[in-house]
């Protein structure tokens, strides 16, 4: 009877445990850009699986495609649902901070904060608060097919604005269907331009909230491309319509466009719609000084979570020393100090070096919460008017700083 | 056995009385009076939800001051007219206007023409029309957003095949970017939203012609009536009814049709094919403000409802005279 008793509270006590166990694992849906998730085997499930196995935790990954991640965000947000963790583009962060739908992060984060790039981690910040973790950062670059190079008779990438402009030439002189630049119309080429106007001495918008997108180094930017594409048409008529970045790729894959201003995400495009092509991945040409945009997504944790610890877990996580092999694995760039050793950088694949090599000049995009529709709505169109001749590069940009200005009253 | 039912004189058990069904209830008095009401409930419910309901509260967010922030902070207030103010002075908003206009008018012009042009074609008694008749509802069974993304590739300044048609005609010199161009960006939307939305015009009208009693074709035949008289006095009268519902719901469905501007132009370049539906939606999603897309919504509907009802109005005027 001793041996049944004791057989009946062993029983007792386990499953006591497991439903303890139970109660504490919660389930946490997580957003992320799909890009990251292309497939079963890409890296952040095996990141995934490691969480559940450490935690206890149940993770339900969402992969939606980049272009519908704001909206769909803004929507579930917007209703007070939405997912308990979400992979937001930096550029996104004032805005969803100033909404009040990111949680605040900061004292989770203090004791961790020196293990991030200093750059990143302040992406992740509004008004002196942490509402995301950076998980990997990028920055643009300037791919050049190496044939197309070396037909127009250079050896090496471009390294100054006046080269840049010589090179693309150039190449355009090689046949009636080769041009030397491929760009993107709208918010695509608008990004693509952000990196030369602070190479030119210009800013966007200042911290303190001054704009300055109408002085003359802004339009010398502008000028730069409008001049390449309208006088030496060293850029295809594609630059009118491209409205993703496949579109704005495709001339560089398919051989017809000698140099992309893009970042790490081109590669996974290049591999799969030319993996025999010969190119570099070079820093970006030099104006009076070097810049480059730096972009990236971070992590952030829903403030109407249900799960808040399990989620800030999770956030913690994966921008956490692990990040390093993940993002490497996923053609990216970690976040994380410990990726910026001469140890680390010498283990990054060649194609990661060149972005490593110029993070250093990275400028974020302004943190202000109307960036979308500046970014959108005011500076694309200022780009198109100047591309198409129908307004001067200084009127456009002047334009274009009146409706900022506008908006941010 | 007794059938007096009274328990006298015999000693037999009394008949068992059927009760009446629960549905009787519904055939005499007031249960017949509601019946009918009841019948239509559950779907009036589903409209009220699906339909109504968000229109209700479409205009009321017109006049509500409805962002991410307010939603999420649980400051949503009454701002009276101020969306429709900031609307007003948006240039682009009487842009989108314009295009609207623009837009409407030549796809239901277009349409109408075409739709009724193939169906008097494809009302013939010829052997192997019906493969035609299939043919040409192609379009139409198309998945939209595959049209809209084949037609891009067919306008791409590159490879496209139709800068390649118009070059080998002599029309062109060399290939042109038509959907970066501010002055053919609409127009080439237009073409592809008319190859799109004719078949089904051609469908209505074709069925309403085929419903034309013979005898009255006949008759005016032998009183004399051919080609254009008869097309205009005898068969188009016939069929004003179909047709006048065709144009209504192509006015509709084109106002509505997001996707192949969304899709082909993005309302570009430079708002030169916008129009409301897409400024609603940029308001919405880029500006994060529902308040002002609502309040672009609002005048859509407004629009669409004054318009259907006027024309309504005056196709009954002339039944009735």
């Amino acid at each position: 009877m001793f041996k049944a008793t004791r057989r009946l509270l062993s029983a007792a006590a386990c499953a006591l445990g497991l439903w303890s166990a139970a109660a504490q694992a919660d389930t946490i849906t997580f957003w992320v850009n799909a890009p990251m998730a292309p497939n079963p085997a890409a890296p952040i499930y095996e990141e995934i699986r490691a969480f559940e196995a450490r935690t206890g935790h149940k993770v339900n990954l969402q992969p939606i495609p980049f272009q519908e991640l704001e909206q769909r965000l803004f929507v579930a947000l917007g209703g007070g649902a939405g997912p308990d963790v979400m992979a937001i583009d930096t550029a996104w962060m004032a805005a969803f901070a100033d909404a009040g739908v990111l949680a605040d992060l900061s004292e989770r984060t203090r004791p961790v904060a020196a293990q991030y790039q200093p750059g990143p981690l302040a992406s992740g910040r509004y008004k002196g608060r942490q509402y995301g973790l950076p998980w990997y950062t990028n920055n643009v670059a300037l791919f050049v097919n190496n044939d197309m190079l070396k037909a127009a008779g250079y050896s090496a990438p471009p390294k100054n604005w006046a080269e840049f402009r010589a090179v693309a030439k150039a190449m355009r002189a090689l046949g009636p269907d080769k041009y030397g630049l491929t760009m993107g119309s709208g918010r695509f080429g608008v990004f693509q331009l952000y990196s030369f106007i602070w190479q030119n001495g210009g800013e966007l918008i200042e911290e303190s909230g001054r704009v300055r997108v109408g002085e003359p180094a802004v339009a010398e930017a502008f000028a730069l491309f409008s001049d390449m594409y309208r006088i030496d048409k060293s850029i295809p008529d594609t630059v009118l319509t491209a409205q993703s970045w496949d579109e704005v790729f495709a001339p560089f894959i398919q051989g017809r466009a000698g140099m992309v201003i893009s970042g790490d995400w081109t590669i996974g495009s290049i591999r799969r719609g030319a993996p025999n092509l010969n190119y570099t991945i070079a820093p970006l040409p030099v104006g009076v000084r070097p810049a480059t945009v730096i972009g990236g997504f971070n992590i952030t944790v829903n403030a109407k979570s249900k799960s808040p610890a399990a989620a800030a877990e999770l956030a913690l996580f994966l921008t956490g020393p692990r990040s390093v092999e993940a993002m490497r694995k996923a053609d990216r760039l970690s976040a994380q100090a410990s990726a910026t050793t001469p140890e680390a950088l010498a283990a990054l694949p060649a194609n990661q070096r060149p972005f490593m090599a110029q993070a250093a000049f990275g400028r974020p995009r302004p943190n202000v919460p109307i960036w979308a529709e500046v970014h959108s709505s005011i500076l694309a169109p200022a780009w198109d008017a100047s591309l198409r001749g129908l307004m001067t590069p200084q009127a456009a940009v002047q334009k274009a700083a009146a409706e900022i200005n506008a908006q941010m009253k | 056995m007794s059938r007096t039912g009274d328990g006298q004189g015999g000693g037999g058990a009394p008949p068992t009385r059927r009760r009446a069904p629960l549905s009787s209830v519904f055939e005499t008095g007031r249960g017949a009076r509601i019946y009918p009401y009841l019948l239509v409930l559950p779907a009036f419910v589903i409209v009220l939800g699906v339909v109504l309901y968000p229109v209700v509260a479409g205009i009321v967010a017109s006049f509500q001051d409805l962002t991410l922030r307010t939603l999420s902070r649980g400051t949503v207030s009454f701002v009276g007219l101020r969306n429709f103010e900031r609307m007003w002075a948006d240039p682009v908003f009487w842009t989108a206007l314009r295009n609207t206009g623009l837009w409407v008018g030549a796809n239901v012009v277009a349409q109408m023409v075409l739709g009724l042009a193939l169906a008097l074609l494809l009302n013939q008694r010829v052997r192997g029309l019906g493969f035609f008749r299939a043919g040409i509802l192609l379009p139409w069974v198309v998945p939209s957003v595959v049209a809209v993304l084949t037609w891009r590739w067919m306008y791409d300044p590159s490879v496209g095949i139709v800068n390649e048609m118009l070059v080998r005609t002599g029309l062109l010199q060399e290939y042109f970017p038509i959907l970066g161009d501010v002055r053919t960006a609409l127009w080439a939307v237009t073409v592809e939203s008319i190859w799109k939305g004719t078949p089904f015009v051609m469908l209505l009208l074709l069925a309403a012609l085929q419903m034309i009693p013979r005898s009255v074709t006949e008759a005016a035949q032998m009183d004399g009536a051919r080609g254009w008289r008869m097309l205009v006095f005898i068969v188009l009268p016939q069929i004003r009814l179909a047709f006048a519902i065709a144009m209504i719901l192509t006015l509709i469905l084109t106002v509505n049709n997001f996707n192949a501007i969304w899709l082909m132009t993005a309302g570009g370049p430079l708002n030169s094919s916008e129009i409301l539906f897409t400024l609603a939606y940029r308001y919405g999603f880029e500006r994060m403000n529902l308040g002002l897309a609502s309040a672009v919504a609002t005048v859509l509907f407004v629009f669409l409802v004054v318009v259907t009802t006027v024309y309504l109005y005056l196709i009954r005027l002339r039944d009735e005279g």
